[in-house]
């Protein structure tokens, strides 16, 4: 991979996905899993869990990249706006830089909605196993 | 000697208060830097610096003083644009 290489790879938050975080890690918060409450803090439904993301790069990076062979070092996330269930998100990742000296790239990434939104953006930084 | 640009970027990686770093330091002297924390201080050190090491330049270092005289050799030919 070289520095300015693109990427794209689409994303549903749907309900299966949706569960299952619930079911592994029980964060049954309001905020997500009360339409009601989420309503009442101003926004339009149940949130997702802004770490249903971090699941999205997990797949990105162990599976779409054209290299298999890789490690997440350091991974950082911004969550921008609220996303909601079955909502469709489009991830969008650019080698920033790469460092050869030790295996190393870094990726800018963001992850928009159908309405081009913005939702959350970040870095990370992988290794190239040997 | 080891500037206190190296010296903090190293600290803030390993998460340091304060180390006293000398020319002889080598990576096993200092707490918490290992094989890992080993490549956020490089790739640290290239942001910083704005340079680029070669693989086999990383691996011919042996302590701290050998890793400054390579950053000011790789600052010396930026500017003398080499």
């Amino acid at each position: 991979m070289n520095k300015g290489d693109l990427f794209t790879c689409p994303f549903t938050v749907n309900s299966e996905i949706y569960n299952g975080f619930i079911s592994l890690f029980n964060d049954k918060n309001p905020l997500h899993t009360n339409s009601d409450y989420a309503v009442h803090q101003g926004f339009s439904g149940k949130v997702m869990h802004g770490n249903i993301l971090n699941g999205f790069l997990s797949y990105f990076i162990g599976e779409c990249l054209p290299v298999k062979e890789v490690l997440i070092q350091t991974q950082e996330i911004k969550f921008l706006k609220p996303v909601y269930l079955n909502e469709s998100l489009l991830l969008h990742a650019e080698v920033e830089d790469v460092h050869e000296s030790v295996n190393t790239i870094v990726l800018k990434y963001y992850f928009e909605n159908r309405d081009k939104v913005k939702v959350a953006k970040g870095k990370i930084q992988i290794g190239l196993l040997k | 000697m080891i500037s206190d640009r190296l010296k903090n970027i190293v600290l803030k990686e390993l998460d340091l208060d304060d180390f006293d770093f000398k020319d002889s330091t080598t990576a096993d002297m200092v707490p918490g830097w290992d094989s890992l924390t080993h490549i956020q201080i490089i790739v640290a050190v290239e942001k910083n610096y704005k340079i680029k090491f070669k693989g086999i330049e990383i691996l011919k270092i042996k302590n701290m003083g050998e890793l400054q005289s390579l950053i000011d050799a790789k600052l010396a030919a930026v500017s003398t644009g080499l």
